[in-house]
């Protein structure tokens, strides 16, 4: 696992909380090592079940730990008091849960902005998020709010948008970027339609071009068991997979000219004008 | 100082890897290359990514005509690489700026050529003199390519009773290329496998020596390609390749009556090749009188070696019809505009209705056939005052059942066969109408009368190319040249400053990418883009110029 | 009933799924929460299979497991056409068998590098990768010669045969998905004119990480005409 020449020196990388691995999967009294912006490193948690990281090139420097959402997160800077909040996952009878973890050979900003993208769904998600002919984008709203970006009024005709979904539906998704490589949407849930169910993706950049992607879900459902649950997100992740891994450069260009975009994309360009307006430089081609 | 390896002519495929409705990925010089065949043929050598989101076009697909991106659908023009449709906005026409990388390509000796430095022209190697040519397999080696080149069999060393193989190297990176071999003589039928067997065999002999050898020596860093710039925006006034938008030379390569009182005209490139089509589009055909008259094209999306054209006999017009028709023969040559589209054709329909009049059936012709090549649903009405003026007869006959010919109606009988075709209108059902004024008027009136929306009613007034307006027209003034321009209706402040020659770059022309950005020293735009953000907007000193329009009268622009 | 304990993104399974499409045979999938749940090791599971592993198929009373064993019983049972295991032809047969085994080598090396990157199973990925391109090389040359030998237009399948067998389903999704485990397959051109091939097989299914190929054939074309 040497990635040293993938090191992250870049702050605005370096201060951010970034995930580590689903809560859930951590064993008591056990240490795991993963990468994170090229640097290696252990965790686990101790027999009185404190959570603890460190780099393994500097072992006798603690890490800062929270769990927050399910995930513990550490930062490799100095982070914000805390992970943004989601506040849906108070709901008591909300299921919040990990769909899964997988690693993707591609960037974190790639990853975010295919999952900020409607385009696709009736080429990649076929028969699930959409289906020809059904291939229009229409106008939908884009902002930075309080350091966040939102696009509202999203809307897009699926045939199976979610596990409980029985037939063809005209979604309405609200995306929220909190973090540059965390991104979540909200659909109506289909039990529920006054409600909103949660898919996020939180991205753990081990390098530039390789990422562990924890699949974040917290929905409305009684009946569907957690398996049933986690194969449908599954199955969309690993449709989306082999395109990030086909795409070129890896690394997110930021000028707006190096990949033609089009009014379908809106949220793609505000998302790399919001990166360059960071001064983000790492898992990105910087603006020239 | 020996040349850059790029102004050198490599194979990068046997012509069968170009195998049919297959997209075949290599690799020269560090630079990934889709290579496909479409139906007609020719050869496509390509960038390996689409320009939209960098996604590999190895793995999209091979449509016939048309490549389409795996990731959203983009579908882009055999010979060309322009973009012919975006799902994700079905109504509106790509902009011509929207064009992969693309690199000659040529089929000698059985094997796929091509050079990276497309300004070089094919010199084919001292080549198999006399005899024919028998590809041998190829055969990718882990090893450098000078390396594999030392090693490679010269003269005799090779021979057997079949001939001397003469070798090819295509230099993938700097630790890995591929062999290829081509013998002169081409073996009986029933010795081909065992002489491609044959050879294959000493080859790979070959291949496990010099592998042993480069696993020793260290590994050289891989050649990192440049990213392609042809998508970073070229300033239009220059020679820009893939851009197009100038005026060109053709050649009238076939003449024929098609119908009663219409001839059709193939036009082939002389210099350049022509241009990408989208289905529905038009052309100026500057006439050596020194008008100009626009034609519709019939060629279906990517099928564009030649633009074909007809011309129908207007005695009555200003002579433009009847000079194309009495003086201007095969083997003469025209000037021709890049093709502009106004009346887009949509793919995302359940079903499409396709309405021609006499001579108006050349961008429906065109609508048709991309509509049948896709597998898409689509009736093509065709409406004729007698059965000898019906055009294209034989394209109309292999589209079969899709076509209905109507012949000889009065207008009241029109109008009756025309509400029978449209019949009520349903959820994504699309009608496209082309012909004379008063039979579209009708079209259109009946369209209303039974609940057709506007939206779903597409037409094109081939007598009377009046442009849809997309606002009110207004002047700019540019501070630094001086200058002052009207901008009118059916105009975008981007084409006006174009035209008059103020060379300003753009890419998407939709007003997503925000390449034509220019400051705004006084006046009040309207903001049509989706580049800046709120803030900008408010502050109104930036214009988007391909898309956004001004409040005020006048806008004074920092140019 | 035929019933599957199945996971989506299992190459094993996937290749269940496929044959059962293409036979037309009805099943039912019963999702194994195989990742990160590892279903497939709990003692419940170990009832099923002891080896812990999936897929599992019951066909009424009749429980069997190993991808490639399910393969054999189902063609042998539900295809009448004989061709998809060649019984009655010992050479044919003798072929297929020989590549089944060839199978569990890809499995073992391309799909197993899969699960290294993308579920971080601690495996010697070098070693598996390389493995895997000697696979796919002596493979790429064998195909490339049945294709000289079939002609342009004739179809080429992993067994000498005019016709497709489960050989070529053993192999398709370790080769399909090879990338996902960083296993390029820019040297093999004969190899994914196959995959293109598989892929257009009528009743053809696609798993999550396997996108469709073009129709060889323009599609059903101009819609009915005369509509009244």
């Amino acid at each position: 696992m040497d990635a040293s020449d993938q090191r992250c020196t870049d702050p605005t990388v370096l201060d951010l909380w970034h995930p580590l691995v689903a809560v859930s999967e951590m064993a008591t009294d056990n240490v795991e090592r993963t990468l994170l912006l090229g640097f290696e490193i252990m965790y686990g948690t101790d027999r009185d079940g404190t959570r603890f990281a460190v780099r393994v090139d500097e072992p006798d420097e603690a890490l800062p730990v929270l769990d927050r959402h399910g995930y513990l997160w550490t930062s490799l800077g100095a982070p914000p008091a805390d992970v943004f909040t989601i506040p849906e996952t108070a709901e008591p009878d909300r299921r919040t849960l990990n769909a899964a973890s997988i690693k993707v050979a591609t960037s974190a900003p790639r990853a975010i902005e295919n999952f900020l993208d409607m385009g696709h769904f009736p080429y990649v998600h076929t028969d699930y998020l959409g289906v020809e002919p059904h291939t229009e984008v229409a106008e939908y709203r884009v902002e930075i709010e309080n350091d966040e970006l939102w696009a509202r009024d999203c809307f897009f005709y699926q045939p199976m948008a979610a596990a409980s979904a029985v037939g063809g539906q005209l979604s309405e998704y609200t995306y929220r970027v909190p973090h540059p490589y965390c991104v979540m949407l909200y659909k109506s849930s289909p039990t529920d339609p006054s409600r909103s169910d949660v898919i996020g993706l939180f991205v753990q950049a081990m390098t530039q071009d390789t990422i562990r992607a924890h699949n974040f879900l917290s929905v409305i459902d009684e009946t569907s068991s957690d398996t049933v649950l986690r194969r449908f997100q599954q199955i969309i992740f690993s449709q989306d997979k082999p395109i990030l891994e086909n795409q070129f450069p890896t690394r997110l260009p930021l000028d707006p000219r190096v990949e033609t975009p089009i009014r379908a994309d809106r949220s793609a360009i505000v998302y790399r004008r919001w990166l360059t307006e960071l001064g983000l430089a790492y898992a990105v081609i910087p603006a020239g | 100082m020996s040349p850059p390896p790029e102004s050198a002519w490599y194979p990068v495929a046997r012509s069968d890897d170009a195998a049919f409705r297959h997209v075949h990925q290599a690799k020269l010089l560090g630079r990934e290359l889709a290579v496909w065949r479409a139906d007609d043929g020719f050869v496509n050598v390509w960038e390996n990514r689409c320009l939209h989101r960098g996604v590999r076009l190895s793995v999209g697909m091979n449509e016939g005509m048309e490549l389409k991106c795996l990731y959203h659908g983009w579908r882009y023009a055999n010979r060309t690489g322009g973009c012919t449709y975006i799902p994700a906005h079905p109504a509106d026409s790509p902009a011509r700026t929207i064009c992969n990388a693309t690199f000659p390509a040529l089929e000698r000796y059985g094997l796929v050529w091509t050079c990276l430095d497309g300004d070089i022209d094919f010199a084919p190697v001292d080549l198999l003199e006399g005899g024919g040519s028998f590809p041998l397999r190829a055969l990718p080696f882990a090893a450098p390519p000078e390396l594999v080149r030392r090693h490679l069999p010269a003269g005799d060393d090779h021979a057997g009773e079949d001939g001397t193989p003469r070798w090819f190297v295509q230099p993938v990176d700097a630790d890995a290329c591929v062999v290829y071999g081509v013998l002169t003589d081409t073996p009986a039928p029933d010795r081909r496998i065992a002489v491609l067997r044959r050879h294959a065999r000493r080859l790979e002999d070959l291949r496990a020596e010099v592998e042993e050898i480069a696993a020793t020596l260290p590994r050289p860093a891989p050649l990192v390609a440049a990213m392609e710039q042809a998508d970073v925006p070229v300033d239009i006034g220059g020679p820009a390749r893939t851009v197009g938008g100038t005026d060109q030379r053709v050649v009238v390569a076939r003449k024929w009556e098609t119908a009663a009182e219409v001839v059709a005209f193939e036009l082939a490139p002389i210099d350049e090749p022509l241009p990408t089509v989208q289905p529905g589009a038009h052309i100026d055909v500057r006439l050596p009188n020194g008008s100009t008259r626009q034609y519709s094209l019939t060629n279906p999306a990517g099928d564009q070696a030649r633009y074909v054209i007809a011309v129908k006999r207007e005695p009555d017009s200003r002579g433009g019809s009847i000079h194309l028709h009495d003086e201007v023969h095969e083997g003469d040559e025209l000037v021709i505009s890049a093709p502009r589209n106004n009346f887009g054709l949509r793919r995302d329909a359940v079903e499409t209705t396709l309405i021609a009049g006499g001579i108006g059936i050349t961008p429906l012709l065109s609508m048709a056939e991309t509509l049948a090549a896709d597998g898409l649903p689509f009736v093509l009405h065709c409406f004729v005052r007698s059965a000898d003026h019906l055009c294209f007869s034989e394209r109309l006959d292999g589209l079969g059942d899709a076509v209905v010919r109507h012949i000889g109606l009065d207008p009241a009988g029109t109008a009756a066969q025309i509400r029978r075709a449209l019949g009520a209108h349903r959820v994504a059902r699309h009608v496209y109408i082309c012909g004379p004024g008063p039979m579209l008027d009708a079209a259109r009136r009946v369209a209303g009368e039974i609940g057709w929306p506007d939206e779903a009613v597409h037409f094109e007034y081939f007598a009377n190319p009046n442009e849809i307006d997309r606002s009110n027209g207004f002047e700019i003034s540019l501070a630094r040249s001086g200058l002052t321009l009207e901008v009118p209706a059916g105009q975008s402040i981007l084409e006006v400053l174009r035209a008059n020659g103020v060379g300003l770059i753009s890419s998407c022309e939709q007003g997503a990418c925000g390449t034509c950005i220019v400051d705004v020293i006084d006046g009040d735009p309207i903001h049509h883009d989706v580049f800046l953000n709120a803030t900008e907007r408010a502050a109104g000193d930036r214009i988007v110029t391909c898309v956004s329009r001004s409040a005020s009268g006048r806008l004074v622009l920092d140019l | 009933m035929i019933t599957l304990y199945d996971y989506d993104l299992s190459v094993n399974c996937y290749k269940q799924r496929l044959l059962m499409s293409l036979l037309d045979v009805d099943y039912e999938s019963v999702p194994v929460d195989f990742f990160p749940g590892w279903e497939h090791k709990s003692e419940a599971f170990r009832k099923i299979n002891p080896l812990g592993h999936i897929p599992v198929l019951v066909d009424g009373d009749y429980v069997l497991r190993d991808a490639h064993a399910i393969l054999v019983y189902l063609a042998a049972k539900y295809d009448p056409s004989g061709r998809w295991y060649p019984t009655d032809d010992p050479e044919l047969l003798g072929e297929v068998a020989q590549w089944m085994l060839f199978a569990e080598g890809t499995t073992n090396t391309a799909s197993a590098a899969r699960l290294h990157d993308n579920l971080g199973y601690e495996f010697d990925v070098d070693t598996l990768r390389a493995g895997a391109h000697r696979l796919f090389r002596v493979l790429d040359e064998h195909l490339w010669f049945r294709e000289q030998e079939a002609g342009p237009d004739g179809p080429a399948w992993v067994a000498a045969a005019p016709h497709p067998t489960v050989a070529d389903l053993a192999i398709f999704p370790d080769v399909m998905l090879s990338e996902e485990g960083g296993i390029s397959r820019l040297d093999y051109p004969a190899l994914r004119r196959w995959t293109d091939r598989v892929r257009r097989l009528d009743r053809f299914v696609l798993m999550p990480g396997i996108h469709p190929v073009s129709a060889e054939r323009p599609g059903p074309g101009p819609m009915a005409a005369g509509r009244s």
